[in-house]
């Protein structure tokens, strides 16, 4: 190549702006005057991955079929119950107001949670060691920062930055993530942490940690989390279901007690996914976990299908 | 805007940018959404950055290196520090670049040299977040996951660097002049024996 000498200049004037923002954006932290250019991409890149996402659907769900071969039906089955569900949610969304509150009164007294959300779809994901993915509705459909986001079976993360038309989640399995917890059928609350990209954790069954605040507190395999709720109900809103305690550790001494989560969430497909905009008017509690059987709907509710109520029971309990 | 740098010869400017937009969006809602074992990803963006600087030389590969990085840095689910896949880029993009005037035309270097970029890449990109202390980037993740995205690079690599030599040869041959020293002359020969058996991709 020749005329090196301009090429060294270019490369020393890029390097040095690339630091020059790497330093702005550490130092700025979450208030970073560069975040704007974070607003740029996702108004830029948001509508082009979002009509991508429409195209190579067909290609995941080949691959998905081809790697889940066994999980197929049941993922069928699942993904159908789900759907009926979701539509039944986003039909109440659409209707008018009034029409809106009975249904949404209706969810809540059937044991739903009481959760008024937004549906999505995941049309993107993070690279490197970030554990992210792109949802694709935006400040238009009414989504906001630290918005719970959620799924038919557990938590999903909490959306940490929103575009017109995208926004992006931070997935619970993401280092960065801390929620607070608590154990089915006790007091006991603890902080859920990720473990890296796509729960690096144990092959990938463990992909969260959870810290039990009291080191004494009883504890056994199989015991099931909700989500303690955060201050004024951002970033997470109570009762979602979490995961199962899969593995205790047995260390002894330390201000904590560890034990590490099978999330109900399978985080590597995620597909259809919710935005909770509304938090509960009262903590569900243990509502939402897969295992009792759901009350009996005792309302008209125009459904066609089986119940949509009855959930998919967990295969390990 | 962001990834279309200074139009002097536009054909191969414009080529070069519209590989790496097409790179950029197949990476985060293809690549990064194959539930491949180990929850890691071939990286594609760099893959093409590499293969660019091995075609074309040092000065586009430091461009196109510094634009595709800052994209990946912007792309909605980006949440890591804005800057870090742009230094790590264009120092590989420049790097490859310089390799390539040095590089013989033996069939297989341009393989190697894609791996060595891809290794070379993953561990400066580490490298960075290790240095800002990022708690994703901690010496247990990057340990399991380094090694095994290499790995994926060095599987992918191939079809990257065809189909980059590909598209910029269809994008430059209307306007060719003197026939290019490097890569772009040696290659095509024995890559378009490779497009007779798939369709373009």
């Amino acid at each position: 190549m020749k005329d090196t000498r301009r090429n060294r200049t270019v490369l020393g004037a890029l390097l040095a702006v690339a630091l020059v923002m790497i330093t702005v954006d550490y130092r700025g932290g979450d208030d970073s005057p560069l975040r704007g250019l974070r607003g740029v991409g996702a108004a830029v890149f948001g509508p082009v991955e979002r009509a991508s996402a429409s195209v190579v659907r067909p290609v995941g769900n080949t691959f998905d079929a081809i790697t889940d071969a066994p999980d197929q039906r049941r993922r069928a089955e699942r993904l159908e119950r789900e759907n009926q569900r979701l539509r039944e949610q986003v039909r109440a969304q659409r209707l008018d107001a009034s029409r809106a509150g009975q249904l949404q009164r209706l969810l809540g007294t059937a044991g739903i949670g009481g959760y008024k959300i937004v549906a999505a779809q995941v049309i993107s994901s993070g690279q490197g060691f970030e554990d992210t993915v792109t949802l694709d509705v935006g400040s238009r459909s009414g989504v906001r920062r630290d918005m719970t986001v959620m799924s038919a079976e557990g938590l999903v993360g909490r959306i940490v930055r929103v575009g017109p038309a995208t926004a992006t989640v931070l997935l619970a399995t993401d280092v960065t993530s801390t929620v607070g917890a608590r154990l089915e059928d006790s007091k006991e609350i603890g902080v859920v942490q990720g473990r890296g990209r796509r729960g690096l954790g144990n092959g990938g069954t463990t992909p969260l940690r959870l810290q039990l605040l009291d080191a004494t507190a009883p504890m056994r395999v199989g015991q099931r989390l909700v989500t303690l709720g955060s201050q004024g109900e951002s970033p997470y809103v109570p009762g979602v279901p979490i995961g199962s305690v899969q593995s205790i550790d047995q260390s002894v001494g330390g201000l904590t007690r560890t034990a590490y989560i099978r999330p109900f969430v399978k985080f590597s497909g995620l597909d259809v996914v919710a935005v909770v905009v509304a938090p509960p008017k009262s903590d569900p509690r243990e509502a939402l976990l897969p295992k009792p059987p759901p009350s009996p709907k005792a309302s008209p509710r125009p459904t066609r299908s089986p119940s949509p109520g009855t959930r998919p029971s967990n295969p390990e309990g | 805007m962001l990834n279309a740098p200074e139009p002097s010869p536009a054909g191969r400017h414009l080529s070069a940018a519209l590989i790496l937009l097409v790179a950029l969006v197949l990476q985060v809602s293809v690549a990064n959404r194959l539930p491949l074992p180990g929850g890691v990803t071939p990286d594609l963006v760099l893959l093409t950055v590499v293969a660019l600087a091995l075609v074309y030389g040092s000065m586009t590969g430091a461009v196109a290196g510094f634009c595709a990085g800052l994209a990946a840095d912007i792309i909605p689910p980006a949440d890591h520090t804005i800057g870090r896949y742009a230094l790590v880029y264009c120092v590989i993009g420049y790097v490859c670049g310089i390799a390539s005037a040095e590089m013989d035309r033996q069939s297989l270097v341009p393989f190697f040299a894609v791996a060595a970029g891809a290794l070379a890449g993953t561990v400066l990109y580490a490298l960075t977040g290790m240095l800002l202390g990022d708690p994703r980037a901690s010496w247990t993740i990057v340990s399991r996951m380094v090694p095994l995205q290499v790995l994926y690079d060095v599987i992918v690599s191939p079809f990257i660097v065809w189909a980059v030599l590909r598209v910029s040869r269809r994008y430059e041959r209307g306007d060719r002049g003197p026939s290019r020293g490097d890569l772009s002359v040696a290659s095509p020969a024995r890559f378009r024996a490779m497009s007779g058996r798939g369709p373009g991709r």
